[in-house]
């Protein structure tokens, strides 16, 4: 066990420093040049020489290997520098700033989705062909197809401003955490109404249902304690996915309900070639990817105890 | 404050369709159910709140380029003098001031008793302090200060300006870079100021959340007066529509960042709101890389500019609100040259011009010389969904004269990267060549300008550019504007499309806004002269 999580964490240590070589050479491969973003649109003559003082003065100058080295022994002490576009500001406090409030939309999200779409789909599948099932199945399709973008829009449009009940952007008070929590919950519903629903009616058949029938326990009995649990696996790779993948799902629900978001952040940063947050967010990211999938594989264990970490 | 008046107008412009109206009401229907979670939405009484399109990134100086930014940081800070929405010279510290006949020395008379927020009388000593500061290279306004030597305190209140080289634009751009107070700059630093600034302005600065909002708070001592609202907060709303719903919720008083054509005008026609139309100094276009062999030839870039028909692209894509371009000032700049001829849409003229420059059909009816296609690219701004139908549209018109623009994406960043050195071919943005502040085109037209995009070399131009910086009296300096005006229709480095129009839409609620318009952002500078209806 000791053995297996040390090789666990050495090689999720391996990937984050491949990770974020990799991120560094391809923000310096992208052609541009974050100093020309600072000075502005005008026709205020600028000389060479300005130019290469503002480069200087953020190490934009020196080789490439010895920006990453610099950066990268900085990160190991915890310093993630300050960005070029927010001046004098640390791109740790920039990161710090912005992931409680995806973590909170995301957690509260993930739960609505769970306590929603797991009963859902348990109950589309026992009864199937039935109108549970047919309206979850139409309840999932319409969940994945709908652009998120649009559903927040309509949100907006619904609440906002017709019933006038929630805030129409912002984190002012809670509730503005509502309308973005239903937007990303609903994808998330659908994915998993269907992944449970396609996990029970797979086991339904199996042969441990029908001695667990055949010994005489009632049906509850019989899917409470052996089909659901087993349902469990599916369902957890599922939302160990997500939250590795947390990011390409908020950023547009972050855009539109103008929340000051870690998805929000990480686009404004690559288009203003903000090096320094694009690089730190990139390993940040890394770390959760390979500690969320080191997690799934652990609670794996817990659930099932066919599953033997060693 | 809610605007109940608003209800009327609310759907038009988003819900299209009938399938959108089902389920819309759908959503109503869901709406109800949870209806327990009713709240009264409103802003505080006495906060004028305007939103913005992107984060507020800094506070001082160095950061007054994105109007996002300066709408912040001239509340909080004051120059010596500002070019306010008339276009005028309008004295703020400054009580008067004074150009030597010369040009070279500049002497400003400030106001007396003027407090920054932390108490500190403003002195001489400041303003030198702020222009020797960032005059130095490594800050991005250090380009305005150009041709200075130095600042001179004269007594406590008056400082003078000597030069080394004239500037014309030195009152109206450095003057208005505004002052920090040298003992607490000199403390924190610039990057702790961008911060954490104190300034002269009628507000000061009470919460910075970059991303979200940046909120001030009334400065009783401001010396024009306390201002009429307790409070100024921008929001950060990226989302054009959301903004349009905000300003009907009555959440906002006022847009820094347009909204989408149609909603401003939908706002335009409601008698709760106010739509400001102001005509802009950049044209959109298409920058030329002139150095690129098949776009060398003046001849060529003549035929394309009438191949283009640019009134269409006004008509159709701008829904009518904006001037072609005659050349590289816009129409209602007061160095406007009405003389320069216009290149009408004429396909006809424009086959004539390519054949006269020996670009004749090949077999895909795109032309030929000497063996090389008239074929270029045009790279566009990633994501610029509103002007990357323009580049569209554009496409259409030159292949009809056998002229074939091929259309790519790049992040702003690496395209204003590749136009300054040269590895683009062309591009579509709006840039500007000369502005109501200073006409001339010291970067943009001038063989070794930093902005540069068509790597344009005249050397009559050239000349031009320097005569006219080099004059500080307005009368003097137009026969030279007028030809450099000329000489760029006639040389046509860049597709000059036309000028947009920029429409801001302010709530009723915010009372206050000047009757005259000529220039919007300066609307921005002066939230202490604006008042809030609850």
């Amino acid at each position: 066990m000791t053995s297996y999580l040390t090789f666990r964490i050495l090689k999720g240590a391996f990937v984050v420093v491949l990770i974020s070589l990799l991120t560094f050479i391809v923000m310096r491969v992208m052609p541009g040049d974050p100093v020309y973003l600072l000075l502005g649109d005008g026709q205020i003559p600028i000389t060479d020489a300005q130019i290469a003082a503002i480069r200087a003065k953020w190490g934009l100058d020196r080789p490439l290997p010895e920006q990453y080295l610099v950066w990268g022994s900085n990160l190991l002490r915890g310093d993630f520098g300050t960005s070029l576009i927010r001046p004098g500001v640390p791109v740790r406090h920039m990161i710090f700033e912005a992931i409680p409030v995806t973590a909170t939309l995301n957690f509260y999200a993930i739960l609505l989705a769970i306590v929603v779409a797991i009963p859902f789909g348990i109950a589309a599948a026992v009864r199937r062909n039935s109108i549970v099932d047919y309206s979850s199945n139409v309840v999932s399709a319409l969940g994945i197809a709908t652009p998120n973008f649009w559903l927040a829009l309509m949100l907006i449009v619904v609440f906002a401003l017709y019933l006038r009940w929630l805030p129409p952007f912002g984190l002012r008070t809670w509730h503005g955490y509502i309308l973005p929590v239903i937007v990303i919950a609903t994808e998330e519903m659908a994915v998993l109404m269907r992944i449970t629903r396609g996990a029970v009616l797979e086991l339904l058949p199996q042969d441990f249902v029908r001695t667990a029938r055949s010994k005489g326990l009632s049906e509850r009995g019989v899917l409470y304690r052996h089909v659901v649990s087993n349902t469990m696996l599916p369902i957890i790779t599922v939302i160990g996915f997500r939250i590795a993948f947390i990011l390409s799902g908020t950023i547009i629900v972050e855009t539109v309900f103008a929340l000051p978001g870690i998805g929000r952040l990480f686009v404004d940063s690559v288009l203003r070639l903000d090096y320094q947050v694009v690089q730190s967010l990139v390993v940040v990211f890394a770390v959760l990817v390979v500690v969320v999938n080191l997690l799934t594989d652990m609670i794996y264990a817990l659930v099932d105890p066919r599953i033997r970490i060693s | 404050m809610t605007n109940p008046t608003s209800a009327r107008v609310l759907l038009r412009p988003l819900v299209r369709s009938h399938l959108t109206r089902i389920l819309t009401a759908a959503i109503v229907a869901v709406a109800f159910a949870v209806g327990s979670l009713a709240t009264a939405q409103g802003t505080e009484g006495g906060t004028l709140v305007w939103l913005g399109h992107q984060e507020v990134a800094g506070l001082g100086p160095n950061d007054i380029g994105p109007d996002v930014q300066a709408a912040v940081i001239f509340n909080i800070l004051n120059p010596l003098v500002h070019v306010n929405h008339l276009t005028e010279t309008e004295l703020v510290l400054a009580r008067s001031y004074d150009v030597a006949e010369d040009g070279l020395t500049y002497t400003f008379e400030l106001h007396e008793g003027v407090l920054f927020h932390d108490g500190s009388e403003l002195t001489a000593d400041d303003v030198k302090y702020t222009f020797e500061f960032y005059a130095q290279p490594g800050n991005t306004v250090a380009s305005r200060f150009n041709g200075m030597r130095e600042v001179e305190v004269v007594d406590r209140y008056t400082v003078r300006v000597h030069m080394d080289t004239v500037n014309a634009s030195f009152l109206r751009r450095a003057a208005e870079v505004p002052i920090v107070p040298a003992a607490y700059h000199a403390e924190v630093g610039d990057d702790g100021f961008r911060t954490a600034p104190i300034g002269t302005g009628a507000f000061r600065l009470d919460d910075w959340r970059p991303a979200q909002f940046t909120e001030l708070v009334a400065f009783p001592e401001h010396f024009r007066g306390a201002p009429l609202v307790d409070r100024l907060r921008l929001e950060v709303v990226p989302e054009a529509s959301v903004r349009y719903i905000a300003l009907l919720t009555g959440d906002a008083h006022g847009t820094v960042w347009p909204l989408s054509v149609e909603d401003s005008l939908e706002l335009d026609e409601d008698p709760d709101f106010r739509m400001v139309a102001t005509n802009w100094n950049s044209p959109r276009f298409i920058p030329l890389n002139n150095d690129v062999p098949q776009l060398s030839d003046a001849r060529v870039r003549q035929a394309m500019l009438h191949a283009i028909d640019r009134q269409r692209i006004i008509d159709d894509l701008e829904m009518g609100l904006g001037v072609v371009a005659t050349s590289h000032l816009a129409p209602h700049n007061s160095f406007y040259n009405p003389d320069v001829p216009l290149y009408p849409y004429d396909p006809e003229r424009a086959r004539a011009l390519l054949d006269e420059a020996g670009w004749t059909p090949g077999p895909d009816g795109i032309r030929v010389k000497d063996g090389q296609r008239l074929s270029f690219t045009a790279t566009t701004i990633s994501g610029d969904q509103q002007r990357r139908p323009m580049a569209e549209l554009s496409q259409i018109f030159l292949r009809e004269v056998g002229v074939d623009m091929q259309l790519a994406e790049a992040p702003v960043a690496s395209i204003l990267q590749g136009l300054r050195e040269g590895t683009l071919e062309a591009s579509l943005f709006n840039w500007t060549h000369g502005d109501t502040t200073d006409p001339s085109p010291t970067s943009t037209l001038y063989s070794t300008g930093g902005d540069n995009f068509t790597r344009y070399r005249n050397e009559e131009m050239d000349r031009l550019i320097d005569q006219g910086v080099a004059l500080v009296d307005p009368e003097a300096r137009r026969p030279i504007y007028d030809r450099t005006q000329e000489l760029y229709a006639q040389d046509v480095p860049a597709l000059y499309l036309h000028y947009p129009q920029g429409l801001l839409v302010f709530s009723n609620d915010m009372g206050g806004l000047p009757d005259e318009i000529l220039s919007s952002t300066p609307l921005f500078f002066r939230a202490h002269e604006y008042s809030v209806r609850d």
